[in-house]
């Protein structure tokens, strides 16, 4: 049980040298298309973040329901929350973006424009930034006081720690629910500033949630199958599937809700936004996001004993982590870009922020014991049966 | 030689499941196992299966098949009628789909459930002990000609070792 973690040095080059191709290939984007680049660095960013809340989220709810089964894997929705800082860096970088992403920063279009004079109140640049900074001020500090009483339950045991990280994630997920979705409104639906979808936000927090329990359980499964977490038994991966299968469920269930009232409704200016994605080349992502988000792991996942076999889970998961990619190129591009290509720097700045993500993450599970010490829950985690 | 059956009745879902891995481990077999909600640990441990899983989504296809039959039917070749200048193939079938998914699923299922455990308006319920419409646990062993007295008798001391209130046979 002792067993930690180590952070091997051929697997930090891999993650240098992914960051690397990341680093040359966004020079590359910026050389060749500035446009693209930014909205390719937005995508990627808001891809990792949107993973490192939907993680947070999960281990704040683990603590709000006092789950005992998930307490063991504590650390690894732990490892996620190193990123959100690293997320507010580049975002800030994203700032001197603003212009080439975001039409309403621009003060000529806004003058002969009467409905982004209209939301010019809330859609300006130095509010945005405001707001900007209280989102990150509020996930940072809520998750950093998460980190460091699990920090101290470590070294000190008790429940005083566990009642204190239960009080700060019921503030977390409150304020998620607010700073999140101003969060996919400002960055994500304010690319096509006449439109706008209250479900949005919804949709967008429940995808971030979706896949961050999704990578979640695919680093259980790796580190798993390296022979770390040996008590893990049907039960535990019965739990993580269940999550993936409820979510994709959930996910489907928003994402339909969206277009089907924007659809029956049959408003133009509404529509338009679906028009879009509905043109030939937009088209392939558009039902491939349906099929990958939902019909796969809903159709692959109804059965308990597919649910069960951690290589089909990680099938899955493969498939879901194409499948927030996608999502989120549907919502990026077509305002940002207006272009169908997907290029070589599209996937090399993919796999330069996976680089960065994975060396986050490796870092900061190898710091400390994989099992957490004196969680209250932990033995019922190890001796976790179906009941 | 009237009575069939041994059961042992408990008070604590615990006590229940340490009984029937100690009578397992024994070597006895187990027949059936009441209690007031469902245990996921009892039907591992009985190694029960069953099939109504298969039978829901079969009958969950089956009523997607149907509705999607019959609304095909009414609003595109019986009476095609153009409303709103949707399709008339439309993507509103999904919520009625879903809804009838669900409710032809879980009636078919339930059905067939009474069908199986062959429970019909009138048949007269057969209750092992009062209990087991209240909050207590059964676990009921057949006997059967290969369980000798000493056998019974050592059935009898687990079943009242691991807390049992009471063990009646019938």
């Amino acid at each position: 049980m002792e067993k930690k973690y180590s952070f091997s040095k051929s697997f930090k080059i891999v993650c240098i040298a992914l960051m690397a191709i990341g680093v040359i290939s966004i020079a590359i984007g910026f050389i060749s298309s500035p446009e693209k680049a930014w909205a390719d660095l937005l995508l990627n960013n808001y891809y990792f973040l949107s993973l490192a809340i939907g993680a947070s989220f999960f281990m704040a709810l683990q603590y709000i329901t006092q789950s005992g089964w998930s307490a063991a894997f504590k650390r690894i929705s732990e490892s996620f929350i190193p990123y959100i800082p690293v997320a507010a860096i580049i975002m800030f970088v994203l700032l001197f973006g603003t212009k080439s992403l975001y039409h309403w920063t621009h003060h000529e279009i806004i003058a002969t424009d009467p409905i982004l004079a209209h939301k010019e109140p809330y859609l300006n640049l130095p509010f945005f930034i405001i707001r900007m900074i209280f989102y990150f001020a509020v996930w940072i500090v809520l998750t950093q006081l998460l980190l460091k009483y699990s920090k101290k339950e470590d070294l000190e045991g008790g429940m005083t720690y566990f009642k204190k990280s239960e009080f700060v994630s019921k503030v977390y997920i409150f304020s998620l629910a607010l700073t999140f979705s101003l969060a996919s409104f400002d960055w994500i639906m304010s690319l096509e500033p006449h439109w706008y979808s209250t479900i949005f936000s919804l949709k967008n927090f429940i995808a971030a949630f979706f896949h961050g329990a999704a990578i979640i359980t695919l680093i259980i499964i790796i580190l798993h199958s390296y022979g770390y977490f040996p008590f893990i038994t049907n039960a535990h991966w019965a739990d993580l599937s269940k999550y993936i299968f409820i979510l994709s469920i959930v996910w489907g269930y928003f994402w339909f809700a969206e277009y089907l009232l924007i659809w029956y409704a049959n408003i133009p200016e509404e529509t338009i936004y679906f028009v879009k994605r509905l043109a030939f080349p937009w088209k392939i992502l558009f039902y491939g996001n349906i099929a990958i988000n939902w019909l796969v792991p809903f159709v692959v996942l109804l059965s308990n004993y597919f649910a069960r076999r951690k290589s089909i889970l990680a099938f899955v998961i493969v498939f879901l982590i194409i499948g927030q990619w996608i999502d989120l190129y549907l919502q990026i591009m077509p305002g940002a870009v207006g272009k169908f290509k997907i290029g070589i720097t599209d996937i090399g700045t993919f796999l330069g922020f996976t680089g960065l993500f994975i060396y986050l993450i490796a870092s900061s599970l190898s710091k400390r014991d994989l099992t957490p010490k004196n969680h209250p829950y932990l033995e019922e985690s190890l001796h976790h049966s179906m009941h | 030689m009237t009575n069939k059956m041994i059961i042992g009745v408990y008070d604590d879902e615990g006590m229940l499941m340490s009984s029937i891995r100690q009578i397992q481990e024994k070597g006895f077999t187990i027949n059936d196992v009441y209690s007031p909600y469902p245990i996921h640990e009892v039907f591992e441990a009985l190694k029960i299966k069953t099939r109504l899983p298969l039978a829901a989504f079969l009958y969950s296809t089956f009523g997607m098949l149907a509705t999607f039959a019959f609304l095909y039917w009414t609003s595109v070749v019986n009476y095609p009628l153009v409303f709103g200048g949707k399709p008339q193939n439309t993507l509103s079938f999904v919520v009625i789909l879903f809804v009838m998914i669900i409710n032809i699923g879980c009636l078919f299922t339930i059905i067939t459930f009474f069908v199986r455990e062959k429970k019909y308006p009138g048949v007269k319920p057969e209750i092992l002990h009062p209990g087991v419409t209240d909050d207590k646990y059964l676990i009921v062993i057949q006997k059967d000609e290969k369980l000798s007295k000493n056998d019974l008798e050592s059935i009898n001391t687990l079943l009242k070792n691991n807390g049992a209130i009471e063990i009646t046979e019938k």
